[in-house]
Parts: structure tokens; sequence; C-alpha cells
């Protein structure tokens, strides 16, 4: 009684063609199994040479910097904030009063940054630039942010325990991508 | 068992919300032993309020935001959104910078393609498919991150044009890219669509016919799957869509691999279509004229020179006349997405519609596993693509 009947048609097939779908799949496997096309680079013996435009971490050069504030204002993710400088000015309680208030500079929360490049595009004196650093790792979050001096550092330097395999990507008709050794 | 005192005599069974498959969603499925007479599916597990962030950030600002929820497919929403904004401000792209828009859209078509079919593999239980089609979409990645600077959100398209040139060598690269994946669909074929066990889990099952399909308003591939060739790029061309010639795959079975074989024939349809743009795309500039003259002038070189765009600082803070509304309609991988923007005059979108392809898809959870077996539950859920963050926005 009741219940709702069963749909879909998984009818009798023929079995010859079956088995030879099989065939055809398992000699496909077969044939990737002998000539193995890998992708996957071993990260960190190796490492991928990233592209000229790469989107990476930003580097600030503070003397080109004009204050002016566009990179903070156009920031989606608002990682970029204008900091007063530290040690003066800016902090509580005051202290006396400068004639011509401080600059701000940008500082920039890469626990906020998604990488877009809008305030590297909009800068309009090219003090922020996109370095091919991407993979720094960070012990704790606040360690994410990075007030203007340390912003004007220069991005994290990435280290490995050996000297990695820097390899180029280059399309292959064969085999997808294929590396290169750079340098 | 519910109720077993009462004579009833179906069990209610839960998938997820623990990610079942392609993103975080429940499936309250009640079955009658293996069958199931009743499946709802509880959506909303990544809701993000895209909408109503999009109301606190400027037009520009709400890119990188409205590719989010898609995650593989951004570039046809980047496209769908921007074309909003366009018309709000009454600015057009000029020709090259809709073709370097119609490559990215296409590129990430096949992107996003593989990425569902691999999904759907994995749901087969064909670790071979899923980790094929996710190498593979590795090849559009690389060529994107050579185009835009990003893997995958690349916040390439802006109200005007686009922020980059091709690269230099990018057309030779591509091409070899190209003949891989031509080299590589009919390995795909034998190994898995062709695949006895494939046939034999899909063929038959979950069949949308095309009646149901257009009254339950389904759109992009399950659409055409079930034989109306209904494509947004033909029904109103955008972008460079016009000059492309190209076809609107279409099966009539209407069950789960047809749904699975639409979508590799439109990477095929992709692969002609970025043949086609890289041979024929114009020459010209890539940024409307009315946003190009507002580059400060010591960047005209190095605009010319490295063919990235370096925005004028009105980009910040654009403003579409007050109360002007504008929608616009895309054939994003995943079927049509619509957007839909009212200005009031300032700097932020007054509001802002995402209608995705997924939001319009998830109804067919419902309908097409009434009466299958549980084990058709992934079968079916695979096939139509459903991305739970893209429906959810």
């Amino acid at each position: 009684m009741g219940g709702v009947e069963e749909v879909g048609g998984r009818g009798g097939r023929n079995p010859v063609v079956s088995l030879w779908g099989h065939l055809k799949a398992v000699g496909t496997g077969l044939k990737y199994l002998i000539a193995v096309p890998r992708m996957t680079v071993k990260y960190p013996d190796e490492v991928i040479e990233l592209p000229d435009g790469y989107r990476g971490m930003l580097i600030y050069h503070q003397d080109l910097c004009i204050s002016c504030g566009l990179c903070a204002t156009i920031c989606p993710a608002n990682a970029i904030k204008m900091y007063l400088p530290s040690g003066g000015g800016g902090g509580e309680g005051g202290g006396e009063k400068p004639e011509t208030p401080p600059k701000r500079h940008p500082g920039i929360d890469y626990a906020r940054c998604i990488f877009c490049g809008f305030c590297v595009d909009i800068c309009p004196t090219g003090a922020l630039e996109h370095s091919k650093v991407h993979d720094a790792a960070y012990e704790r979050v606040e360690d994410m942010l990075y007030r203007p001096e340390e912003f004007a550092a220069g991005p994290p330097t990435v280290e490995f325990e050996r000297p990695p395999k820097r390899l180029r990507p280059v399309m292959d008709e064969r085999r997808g991508i294929s590396y290169e050794p750079v340098g | 068992m519910s109720g077993a005192g009462s004579g009833e005599r179906t069990l209610e069974l839960l998938i997820g919300p623990q990610h079942p498959a392609s993103g975080h969603m429940r499936l309250v499925a009640e079955v009658d032993g293996d069958v199931v007479v009743r499946l709802r599916p509880d959506i909303g597990y990544v809701h993000r309020t895209v909408e109503k962030i999009a109301e606190t950030k400027t037009y520009l600002q709400t890119i990188p935001l409205i590719e989010r929820p898609p995650l593989a497919d951004t570039a046809n929403h980047n496209l769908g959104y921007v074309m909003a904004v366009e018309r709000l401000l009454g600015v057009e792209a000029p020709p090259r910078a809709q073709w370097l828009r119609t490559l990215l859209a296409e590129m990430n078509r096949i992107h996003s393609h593989l990425y569902g079919l691999g999904i759907h593999g994995i749901m087969l239980g064909s670790s071979t498919a899923f980790m094929w089609a996710f190498g593979d979409r590795e090849i559009m990645i690389e060529m994107a991150k050579r185009l835009t600077g990003a893997r995958i959100t690349y916040s390439y398209m802006i109200p005007g044009g686009v922020r980059r040139d091709l690269p230099p060598g990018f057309a030779e690269e591509m091409e070899k890219a190209l003949r891989y994946l031509e080299r590589r669909l009919p390995d795909y074929d034998r190994i898995f669509f062709s695949n006895p066990v494939t046939r034999a889990r899909l063929e038959g099952v979950g069949v949308l016919t095309r009646e149901d399909a257009i009254r339950l308003g389904v759109v992009g591939p399950n659409l055409r799957a079930s034989g109306v060739a209904y494509d947004v790029r033909r029904a109103r061309p955008y972008a460079a869509y016009p000059e492309l010639d190209f076809q609107v795959v279409t099966r009539s079975e209407g069950d789960s691999m047809a749904r699975m074989l639409v979508r590799v024939g439109e990477i095929r349809e992709s692969i002609r279509m970025i043949r086609q743009i890289l041979a024929r795309m114009p020459d010209g500039p890539i940024l409307a004229e009315r946003y190009a003259k507002m580059i400060p002038p010591k960047w005209r070189d190095y605009v010319r020179e490295t063919g990235r765009i370096k925005f004028p600082a009105i980009l910040a803070s654009l403003r579409p006349p007050k109360g002007a509304e504008a929608v616009s309609r895309v054939e994003a991988a995943r079927g049509e997405a619509v957007f839909y923007l009212v200005s009031d005059g300032g700097p932020r979108p007054y509001r802002m519609r995402m209608v995705t392809p997924s939001l319009r898809n998830v109804v067919l959870f419902s309908h097409l596993t009434r009466g299958c077996r549980v084990a058709d539950i992934p079968a079916i859920y695979g096939s139509l693509d459903y991305f739970p963050p893209e429906a959810d926005r």
C-alpha cells in the first residue's frame, strides 16, 4: 500500500557493450599509469615561478606616498587603513599639538586583504606595487597587521629549509602544464 | 521511524549540512525503504548577505563581493554586474575590452564546468574524474593568472572596460592549452562519461521533461539538457557574443547523463570561441574614453607599455544619476544570472539584486528526486552543478 513508485530506467543492458566499455576505461587508465602527466609540483622543494603582473603581497614605497588615502578609500575589504605616525600625534592623552598635523600613511592587514589590487591600480604615484610573494605564513593573527613603518619595510621573505627549485609553468599539448627550471 | 505506531512507514533521512558535496546545505529526505518519497533542500547555511553588504560598498568595491558566491564562475558574474553598472552610468566598454571580457568569461566557463564535472564524479565515487577535472581546471587557472594576475577571483572587468590587456605570447600558450584539452576529452569519455558504471548511474535517472523545465524556470545546462535551446548569449547577445560563431548545445533526454554531456559540449564550444576571440580580437583601447582621459598623464606611457590600466581617482566614487535603474543578464556557467541595480545618486548602490543560476535551479532537488533511490540522490545532485554558496549568496 501507499509508497511512491520507483522511477528511473536502469533497464537491462547489453553485457557485451558493457564489457567493451569497461575494457576501454581500464585501457585508458593503464595508458595514464605508464605515461603519468603530473601537474603537481613538490612544494616547498619546488616552487612555481609567478608571472609578471601577479597580484601578490604589496610593496610600499613610503618616499613616493603623498598620503592621499585613495588606497584606503578604494579597499573593498577595509584591509588598508591610514595611520598616524606611531610615537606622537595620534596617541591618547595628546601631548603638544604640532603646528601642521602629521600626515597619515597606509598600513595593511593581510588577514583582511583579498589581493584584488585596486589599491595598486589607483595609487597615483606608484607608491604601491605588487610583489610576487604570496606564501607567507603567520603564527599569530596580530602579526598580519602591518603599520606604515612595517609596511614600508617590504613584504615578508619566505624562508625555505633547502633552497627550492624554481619552476616556470608552460603550456604543453601533451601534458597540460610542464615546468621549466628558472635560472 | 516517524510515528511507527500510527501506521506510517517512512523514515526521515538527513544528509548534511556538513558539506554533503559542493557546499554546506542539508537535504531532508523522506524515504520508504530505499525509495525517496519526498526530498526537501534546506538551504541558507552559507548565506552571507551579499545584497545587503553591496549597499555599504561603492560600485567598484562590490565587484570582489559579487565574485565570492559563485566561486569557480567568477568572471561571468563580474561581467553581469559590471554591465548593470555601465547601464546606470551610461558608459560603454570599447570593442577590445568587450572581446577580452568574453575571453575570460569563456575560459571561466571551461573552468567552472570542469569543476562541476569533477564534483559530480566524486559524488558517483569516481575519484579519477574528480582528480582529472580538478587538475585540468588548473590549465584555465594558469592562463587566467597570466591575464589578470589572480587565479580565481579576478576582479578583471571594471565599469568602462577591463584592467589589463593580453600579456605577450598569450595566444600561442592558449592554443597549446586548448589542444591539450581537446586531446583529453576523448580520454574523459572513455574513463568516465561512457564508462558503463557512469551510464548505469546516470542514464534515465532524474529525468526532467521539457515542459517541467520551462514551468519550473530552470536555467543553464540543466534547461538545455531538456531540449530547450535557451542561452542568454544567443537570446540577448552581449559583449562579443554577437560576433562569435557558436552553437547552443542541447540534448533531448533530460536525464542526469544529458545534463553532464551538455556541459561537455559547452566546453567544446568554449574552446571554439576562445580560438575565434584570439584570432579576431580588434585592436584599440581597453578602457572607455570617459575614464581613460582621466588617467593621470604621468601614467599614460606606463599604461601603453604594460597594457595595464591605472585607475583614475573617479573610479573610487562612481555616482550614477539619482533614480537610475538597470538590469543585466548574462549566461553564467551554471545558467542565467540576473543583476538589478538602483541608484540614489550616491556612491553606493541603493539596492543590488543578484539572482544566481543555482538559486533558480534549487527547485529541481524536490522535483527530480521523487521516487528515486537513495543512491540516486548524489547522482542527481551532481548533475545539477548546484553550488550552495552561489544560491545562498
